[in-house]
């Protein structure tokens, strides 16, 4: 025990005694990890919030219920129902639920909610959100409660007077309390409403319903409730656990995760190589001190103690930093953008922290600081010491293993391209190893061809340039920043080309879903984009008074739970001349799958589902609505830009299908030379200023949406960003640290009379090279990837995905990102060529 | 060809006196002849050295080589000089590590506006004279110390200068090795007319210059005298 004291005492020492003399290295060890560290943390945050809202949320709801007796349409179905569930036996506990989507209005704007209710009989079974509910102000009252930072954002108070709007009633609605962080925890960033029952049925007419019924059955006798709830659904509701809805909203998140584990990746891959290349600045230093232990005859053991420590030291200090930055970067730039998915789930904005992502990235920091201290000096550790002066030549070993592997990279890339493109993130992961692996041969390579090319006419800088680069005494750190350089280009030209493709055919979808109808008039709302809240059909005889238009057709919509997917339901009229866009259709014949879609009775699904049912065209489908209806497959088609996949039906079989004649939205066809302008005018003037129904042209909603999955994207956009000014930084910061690092070469070369002025070309000649050379491959290894990224959009998440390489997007960012870190590299560049001649010659 | 006339350089250092690192020093080195300067560590040769090679501005005197007054050059012309009119060998083996000898040996003439493969053919019958033909390709690690201090002989003379300096170029040689390499220098700079200047404190080496000087707190003397002096000075 006092040995390994002793041991550990000296070590300390050791370390403090040499700290004083790198301590600028090993602060910029301490800085690059730390980079590293921050940018897999901040990823990782914005990767779980996300999941984690939701799950936060309806445990608000839920509570310790287990299952739950849910409406497959907003309608709902009726209270006595509940009655019966209570009846049933082995339920201990019965709490009848209705959830419904709102926006509330403010002085400072509006905001979509969902609005839930429960008796104050039944509140106290549910999760914290509903326990609110005992609350004396709103217990007797008819009113609702809304958390703390909803309502000062819509610039609200307590009891005051509001403006709700379900469907497409609006109405003066009373905010009876405002929900607070002590009383509901983490659901205060919630778009969450609460309000009691029989007020709620009020609120959105449906006086004796419910949407839900949440269950907890006595211990032992969860089989047979989940039976009794079975046989009271009769096939027109759904009997689901209660964390189904979290099921539901991870499989529609699914490519908004895969996209930011995918970053998560690349992100780390760029940190961990920022990482090695700022640690490998403090290897000279370490190699003197292993020398001199060795000569002092120190253990290997010991030796790799005193290095572990080193290591230690570093990767703890950094990735305290990098969590602190990660937390800040995350603050700022990633908070969790709910987008298109809070039209079908009630989400957050709430920023979830768990241990396990900060344990995740202090790790990676640990681990790059003792692979970046330990492996550049194994020989050193490891090689006899009596050998180390004494070598002779050996002629050089020619065998390429490094390269045979990422050729072998590329080749698994290509089968997974071409075989199972579902596997797309370890496509990815192949490819960056395979990037990685031939980067030393490429950079050669450039390197071989620049001497070709300036061989019998180059200027003396860029020979000097070429020498330097053919040297080994820093290809390590060289090919660190190279790599880092890479990295950052092929997951910017990967992600943003396939960013781009996805965005075009989501933009391509938007405009085919909205030609349905030239002006729209539907509930107005945040939420409401998809068109998919329901509203009785009261006002289409209004509409075609209205002066200027000529006919009014209907459309009805919804989202509808189907195995593990919410998917989107469209029925336009059957006199829409193409209801199922040419753009969108993978199989089936465009003509017949219209023609059979006005006629009825047929359907167009996605191809997604249609394969994990392994359903083809012309098969028969049974829907499960409210109204189970048998249907045939008329066409396979994209998910029209929502994630868990589309159906669309004609208008006649959806009313049939859901038991109602409901609209979500009507169609208008103007006379000719009636201006647009003139609609909304006309519809308040139709229907009165209690409506919520407004008028929009099917441009007006084509840009809000492109508007909304451009803010669903804009993630992606940003972490490709960052990622890539990481890397700028980084490369600029590593390769001016190893220019100045070299000023000694630098002063001998002057002393033999070379002037500052070549000296200073031939460090940007060589950090172009590098630079240049490192990104080019990073470029086209990308566009392989953008390849990648966008058959695996395309067939497993079936988006509508335009097929294009986005080649100027490569050109772009390999240009930018080279010409920013040379820009910024001249300065140090320009210090170093000016250092003293002198410096090499003085005693 | 080579001049010093009355040469002096000093040094502030804190408040005290100043340091005479070279104290009134003339000299003149014909071409061909090897002038060796003898002194221990502090007696002005390096400061010396960097003077005659326009690293340095005397505070007092001339320095000419052929005529030309060196002393006074810009920056600019001073490092043209260095590069086209002078040839310096160091006791640090500065090379390249994982480039060839001959790239190595090659580099000054790269400076020089001389294209790769010219400066190859320049400087190959150069390694070739001083033994290094069959290690032409070999990276310095795989060198030994007296065949990296050759190619940095080779180096100081690829641009065929007409003065070389060698600040003690056996300083990191064993005795025997340090030897080769001060015959081969000598041999080469008579064969081509090169006036060399050899610094050092290594009394073997002064065996073959021409002429022997002594360095001593800045000034010349006559050599045995300061041979006596810091054998004395050690006992």
């Amino acid at each position: 025990m006092n040995r390994a004291m002793t041991r550990l005492r000296n070590i300390l020492l050791l370390y403090r005694v040499r700290l004083r003399a790198r301590m600028v290295q090993e602060l910029f060890a301490i800085v690059g990890i730390a980079i590293g560290v921050a940018l897999l943390f901040s990823s990782q945050i914005a990767s779980n919030s996300l999941g984690d809202s939701v799950s936060e949320l309806i445990g608000g709801v839920v509570g310790k219920m287990q299952l739950q007796l849910v409406a497959r349409s907003p309608q709902g179905f009726e209270q006595r129902l509940l009655g019966e569930v209570q009846r049933l036996p082995g339920v201990g506990a019965a709490m009848p639920v209705l959830e419904q989507r709102a926006t509330v209005a403010g002085p400072r704007g509006q905001a979509a909610i969902t609005l839930f209710s429960t008796g104050t009989r039944y509140a106290h079974l549910g999760g914290p959100l509903m326990r609110r509910f005992t609350a004396a102000q709103i217990e007797h009252q008819h009113a609702f409660a809304l958390p703390l930072p909803l309502v000062r954002s819509i610039g609200l108070g307590s009891l005051q007077s509001t403006e709700l709007q379900i469907g497409s009633r609006r109405q003066q609605a009373f905010v009876g309390a405002v929900l607070l962080e002590d009383e509901v925890g983490g659901l205060i960033d919630s778009p969450a409403g609460i309000a009691p029952l029989p007020y709620a049925q009020q609120l959105g007419g449906m006086q004796g319903r419910l949407t839900s019924i949440l269950v907890q059955p006595v211990r032992g006798h969860e089989r047979e409730v989940l039976a009794g709830l079975r046989r009271l659904a009769r096939g027109r509701l759904d009997v689901q656990s209660t964390s189904y809805e979290g099921a539901l909203f991870n499989q529609a998140a699914g490519p908004a995760k895969q996209s930011a584990l995918l970053f998560s990746a690349i992100s780390a891959l760029v940190g961990f190589l920022f990482a090695i290349a700022a640690i490998l600045f403090t290897t000279p230093q370490r190699r003197g001190l292993v020398e001199d232990l060795r000569l002092d005859g120190y253990p290997r053991r010991m030796i790799v103690e005193v290095l572990l420590f080193d290591a230690l030291v570093l990767g703890v200090v950094a990735s305290l930093l990098g969590l602190l930055l990660g937390d800040l970067l995350s603050l700022a730039l990633f908070r969790a953008s709910p987008g298109y998915l809070s039209f079908a789930f009630s989400l957050d904005s709430q920023r979830v922290v768990t241990v396990a992502s900060a344990v995740l990235a202090a790790a990676g920091g640990l681990f790059a600081s003792i692979v970046g201290v330990l492996v550049p000096l194994r020989k050193d550790i490891l090689s006899p010491l009596l050998l180390q002066s004494g070598r002779r030549f050996s002629p050089r070993r020619r065998d390429h293993p490094p390269e045979v592997a990422g050729v072998l990279c590329l080749v698994t890339t290509t089968v997974i391209l071409l075989r199972a493109p579902g596997e797309a993130i370890l496509g990815v992961v192949s490819l960056v190893l395979g990037l990685l692996l031939l980067l030393p041969a490429t950079i050669r390579l450039v390197v071989l061809v620049f001497e070709g090319l300036t061989r019998s006419r180059g200027s003396a800088a860029s020979h000097l340039a070429t020498v330097e680069l053919k040297s080994d005494a820093s290809r390590a750190r060289s090919l660190a920043i190279a790599a880092t350089g890479a990295i950052a280009v092929f997951g910017s030209v990967a992600i943003q080309g396939a960013h781009a493709n996805l965005q075009r055919g989501l933009d391509a979808s938007t405009h085919a879903v909205n030609s349905f109808a030239g002006m729209w008039v539907s509930p107005s709302g945040p939420g409401n984009l998809l068109a998919t809240t329901p509203f009785p059909d009261r006002f289409k005889g209004a509409l075609a008074r209205m002066p200027g238009v000529r006919s009014v057709q209907i459309y009805r919509g919804g989202l509808l739970d189907f195995g593990r997917r919410r998917v989107w339901v469209l029925a336009p009229a059957s006199s829409v001349a193409r209801p199922v866009p040419a753009s969108e259709i993978v199989s089936g014949v465009d003509v017949l799958a219209n023609a059979r879609l006005r006629a009825g009775g047929w359907i167009a699904i996605s191809q997604a589902i249609a394969r994990e049912h392994h359903l083809r065209v012309g098969q028969e489908f049974l829907l499960p609505s409210p109204r189970p209806t048998r249907l045939r497959i008329a066409a396979l088609i994209t998910n029209i830009g929502w994630p868990p996949g589309a159906f669309i039906v004609n208008a006649g079989d959806y009313a049939h299908a859901w038991g109602s004649t409901d609209v979500s939205a009507y169609g208008l066809t103007l006379k000719p030379g009636v201006p647009t302008w003139r609609i909304p005018a006309e519809l308040r003037r139709a229907l009165g200023p209690k409506s919520a129904l407004v008028a929009e042209t099917a441009a007006q909603r084509e840009r809000r949406g492109h508007l909304t999955s451009r803010q669903g994207l804009a993630r992606l956009t940003q972490i490709s960003s960052l990622v890539l000014s990481a890397a700028v930084l980084a490369m600029a910061a590593a390769m001016g640290a190893m220019i100045w690092q070299r000023r000694r070469r630098l002063a001998d070369m002057k002393v033999d009379g070379f002037g500052r002025g070549i000296l200073w070309r031939s460090l940007l000649i060589e950090s172009a090279l590098l630079l240049g050379g490192g990104c080019l491959s990073g470029a086209l290894f990308g566009l392989y990837g953008q390849l990648l990224l966008t058959r695996a959009l395309t067939l497993v998440t079936g988006f509508p995905v335009a097929h294009t390489i986005g080649a100027l997007t490569a050109i772009g960012n390999l240009g930018l990102v080279t010409a920013v870190a040379l820009v910024i590299l001249a300065v140090p560049g320009y210090l170093a060529a000016c250092v003293r001649p002198a410096i090499m010659l003085q005693d | 060809m080579l001049e010093l006339r009355e040469l002096v350089k000093h040094y502030e250092v804190g408040e005290g006196e100043p340091v005479r690192a070279v104290d009134g020093v003339s000299l003149s080195v014909q071409s061909g002849e090897l002038v060796a300067l003898y002194g221990p560590s502090g007696s002005g040769k390096t400061t010396l050295l960097m003077l005659i090679a326009a690293l340095l501005r005397p505070d007092r005197g001339e320095i000419t080589l052929e005529g030309r007054k060196i002393s006074s050059l810009s920056e600019r012309d001073g490092a043209r000089y260095r590069l086209q009119e002078l040839g310096f060998v160091r006791q640090t083996l500065n090379l390249i590590p994982g480039v060839s000898a001959l790239d190595n040996a090659a580099l000054k003439l790269l400076g020089a506006d001389v294209t790769p493969r010219q400066a190859h053919r320049r400087v190959i019958p150069l390694l070739e004279q001083l033994g290094l033909g069959e290690r032409l390709r070999h990276r310095p690690e795989q060198l030994s110390m007296g065949e990296r201090q050759r190619v940095m002989i080779a180096r100081a003379l690829s641009t065929e200068p007409k003065l070389v300096l060698a600040d003690e170029p056996t300083g990191s040689l064993d005795s025997r090795r340090g030897r080769e390499v001060l015959e081969l220098l000598t041999s080469i700079c008579r064969e081509r007319q090169v006036a060399v200047v050899l610094v050092t404190h290594d009394p073997q080496a002064a065996r073959y210059a021409d002429r022997v000087h002594a360095l001593h707190d800045g000034c010349l003397v006559p050599y045995e005298s300061a041979r006596a002096r810091v054998s004395a000075d050690l006992l």
